[in-house]
């Protein structure tokens, strides 16, 4: 198994934890990881991003360029994500906004309302664990249990409880326009 | 019976220095010597040598070593009295290494308030290369590097070290004294020796000045070296204390004496 | 059992400092290595032993020199433009044979560059970077297991030659999280009579490179060179991936190595008989191995972050009847192993149309 996963979206949405998360959660479950935050050009102006490689080999290449698994956390992200994954990739976009439509179609596509979800649990901040829940739901490259040990070792006590909601009810929650599933 | 009255001080090396005649760098090591003597230290002592005409002065010195890169003495202290605090280092260091290029390890290890001792040989002057300008040349002073004198539109103004480094927290005592006659080479023993018992009974950073000759650089007679300094050097360097903290005062004033760790 | 966990590459170098028994760290903030000095900020002081941030890395690397000298491991960790400022004090230390761990997290350059990770100081770290006759073994890390390993070593291989030595990485090696297994602490440390430890019951230690006698200086100097022979001799590192049957040789070390792993395997499923030779010392440098390969194999490509640096020391090693191609990133951006894959193809087309 080798998942090549880019994690996209703006400074304060949470978008390197999640990658910690997924990495975290593939470390307990035995897998060899990466984390590394990403060196594109795009890293400047707000946009912040992270890759994690989670493989049953010993991981080459620290940097991913051809991503299996896209997580964009908002359009922007989406945008710059969509044309580098691989073909039969998949791309999980956050629609806080209005609606995204990629334009490939040889990806899978899904979609979530990762703020909308997280505010309904009582705080916007952890809309990206509620996406994080939307995508292991239907692409389990780590499992749900898996995240919420590594959240039980990351969180405080303060915000575990509610990350571990938020993760459910992301899993919970996936809206897909993929006629592949 | 005879009875010796003076002599080599212990802790001072048979050999002979480098200094040329008539530098104060020779009396400077003699009297650094009989404060190691007096407060028997010298098995504990380090010297600190730096680059200019007091480089390799730990050969005179018998006790333990180390060189530094020019200007970097303070730092290579700081780190052996943080790693052997039971050791007293010591570093001496002249006008274009303490006030020069060594200006920033000179400042932040007197803002830190190293438990070291500095001595700052001041002679206004690049003796070693040959008599250059230093930080420390006086207006209007000759050098190899100042035709007709020190300008002050292209070389700006001396450096007063203690009078910079006494605005600052961190040190413990600071003074400048001058070997211009025998009574102030009795004073800078004396200062000599406080700063090393600053450093022993633990109360922080102490850095004495020595005005000091340097007939070679500055074209005169010794004797006359030594007027130069008591008539001009001094008005620019008044001589004594710019900060001596509480617990010094204590030590000096002997109402609480210290004791060799 | 040991124990496994998830560590950032700063991160892991700092650890591997204080299970080798660093008993001081002086530092300067720079990215992208501050995890080190932040790491230690807090552990250092937890064991009783010495952290303490510099005015610069000037005074950083003084400090190396003052507590090396005393006998105890110190280290001291900068990223490019902090590392050009260390030369100087490199450069005493070697000669005054103190021992001491320099870490370079390299990122783009020259002058300020960038924060991105690079390898643009090979020619700076291992041919020299301060002044005068003198080597630094080198040691570069390709993940974050051996940034923690490799750090245990270099403490071990500078006491051992009594000689400064790097750890020479790139950023990105810094910045990324990988597993690691925490090693066992060093509990046995080389005795050390030659230190500055105060002069009782024994004569005064002086630890220089100063000579004032022009007579005994070459026979000073000379004594270095022998050594550094010795460690030419003794302390060469290198791995392999898949040379057995190689037709192309890529060369890398540090991050540009995992790029290339990924590329010689991608290779070889495109039927290229690619292999990976990684130095993980780079002085000394593996030139024998690589001197061997070219006895059968005339195609090597060089993968770095640099304009083309560690090249320089391949070509002279194979000789001039091997093609050695370079594939390279710089100013601080990565190298894609769909890069190397690409030039590997292009060799290997050239081969086949010979």
């Amino acid at each position: 198994m080798l998942a090549e996963i880019v994690i996209s979206g703006s400074g304060g949405q949470g978008v390197l934890v999640i990658g910690r998360l997924i990495a975290e959660a593939g470390f307990l479950e035995g897998q060899e990881v990466v984390w590394s935050p990403s060196y594109s050009a795009e890293k400047r102006g707000g946009t912040v991003s992270c890759m994690v490689t989670i493989s049953t080999e010993k991981v080459g290449s620290l940097m991913i360029t051809r991503p299996t698994i896209g997580i964009a956390m908002n359009h922007a992200a989406a945008i710059k994500l969509e044309p580098a994954l691989k073909k039969d990739g998949w791309l999980l976009v956050n629609q806080a906004e209005n609606g995204y439509q990629p334009a490939r179609k040889d990806i899978h596509f899904l979609t979530v309302s990762a703020n909308q979800l997280a505010l309904e649990l009582g705080s916007e901040s952890t809309a990206n664990i509620v996406a994080l829940g939307a995508l292991l739901s239907i692409h389990p490259v780590v499992s749900l249990d898996g995240v919420i040990k590594a959240m039980a070792q990351l969180f405080g006590s303060k915000i575990l409880e509610m990350n571990k909601q938020a993760l459910i009810k992301g899993s919970k929650s996936v809206k897909t326009k993929d006629e592949k599933i | 019976m005879d009875k010796v009255i003076y002599t080599k001080p212990e802790a001072m090396e048979d050999r002979f220095t480098h200094y040329c005649p008539g530098c104060g760098h020779s009396t400077i090591t003699r009297l650094i010597a009989e404060a190691l003597d007096t407060l028997k230290i010298q098995e504990k002592a380090v010297c600190v040598s730096s680059i200019g005409c007091s480089v390799s002065s730990y050969y005179y010195f018998k006790c333990d070593g180390l060189e530094a890169a020019h200007g970097r003495a303070p730092a290579v202290a700081t780190a052996i009295k943080r790693c052997r605090p039971e050791l007293y280092p010591f570093t001496i260091q002249g006008d274009g290494d303490l006030a020069a290029i060594g200006t920033a390890e000179t400042v932040h290890a007197s803002a830190r308030g190293e438990n070291i001792v500095l001595f700052f040989v001041n002679n206004a002057i690049y003796g070693m290369t040959g008599g250059q300008m230093a930080p420390t040349t006086l207006v209007g002073m000759n050098s190899t590097s100042t035709p007709g004198g020190r300008k002050t539109d292209t070389a700006g103004y001396p450096i007063r070290v203690c009078e910079m480094l006494a605005t600052l927290d961190g040190p413990a005592y600071i003074t400048r004294v001058s070997l211009h006659n025998p009574a102030n080479v009795r004073k800078a023993k004396k200062a000599i020796e406080t700063a090393f018992r600053v450093q022993m009974a633990g109360l922080g950073l102490s850095l004495v000045e020595i005005l000091s000759p340097c007939p070679i650089s500055w074209k005169l007679e010794p004797t006359n070296a030594l007027k130069f300094i008591e008539e001009t050097m001094i008005k620019q360097y008044p001589l004594g204390d710019f900060k001596v903290i509480d617990g010094v005062k204590a030590l000096i004033e002997g109402v609480n004496p210290c004791s060799p760790k | 059992m040991s124990k496994k966990v998830l560590m950032v590459g700063n991160v892991a170098i700092a650890e591997g400092a204080v299970l080798a028994g660093c008993q001081a760290y002086f530092g300067y903030p720079i990215t992208p290595q501050n995890e080190i000095l932040e790491h230690l900020s807090k552990r250092l002081p937890e064991l009783g032993r010495v952290f303490l941030q510099t005015e610069s890395e000037l005074a950083a690397i003084s400090m190396v020199i003052g507590a090396g000298a005393t006998g105890v491991r110190a280290m001291t960790s900068t990223s490019s433009p902090g590392f050009s400022l260390q030369q100087e004090g490199i450069s005493y230390m070697a000669g005054a044979q103190i021992p001491g761990v320099i870490v370079n997290v390299m990122r783009g350059g020259p002058g300020l560059g960038n924060i991105g990770g690079a390898q643009g100081d090979y020619f700076q770290a291992v041919k020299g970077g301060g002044h005068g006759d003198y080597r630094i073994i080198n040691l570069a890390p390709a993940s974050v297991q051996e940034m923690m390993d490799l750090t245990m070593l270099a403490f071990e291989l500078a006491d051992k030659y009594r000689n400064p030595t790097f750890i020479l990485v790139d950023g990105f090696l810094g910045q990324a999280m990988e597993p690691v297994i925490i090693r066992d602490a060093v509990t046995k440390f080389p005795a050390k009579p030659w230190a500055i430890t105060g002069a009782k019951g024994r004569p005064k230690n002086l630890l220089d490179s100063f000579e004032m006698n022009p007579v005994n200086y070459p026979s000073r100097v000379k004594k270095l060179l022998d050594k550094y022979e010795i460690i030419r001799r003794n302390e060469v590192r290198f791995e392999g991936l898949l040379l057995e049957d190689a037709e192309i040789v890529v060369v890398a070390y540090g991050s540009a190595s995992r790029s290339a792993m990924s590329a010689v395997k991608l290779a070889r499923t495109d039927g290229i008989k690619a292999g990976l030779l990684r130095p993980i010392t780079l002085f000394p440098f593996p030139e024998k191995a690589l001197r061997e390969l070219s006895l059968r194999i005339q195609a090597f490509l060089v993968a770095e972050l640099s304009g083309g640096q560690m090249i320089e020391d391949v070509r002279l090693a194979v000789g001039l009847d091997c093609e050695v191609d370079l594939v390279n990133r710089y100013a601080g951006v990565p190298l894609p192993a769909e890069e190397i894959l690409e030039s590997l193809r292009g060799i290997a087309l050239k081969q086949r149309k010979n």
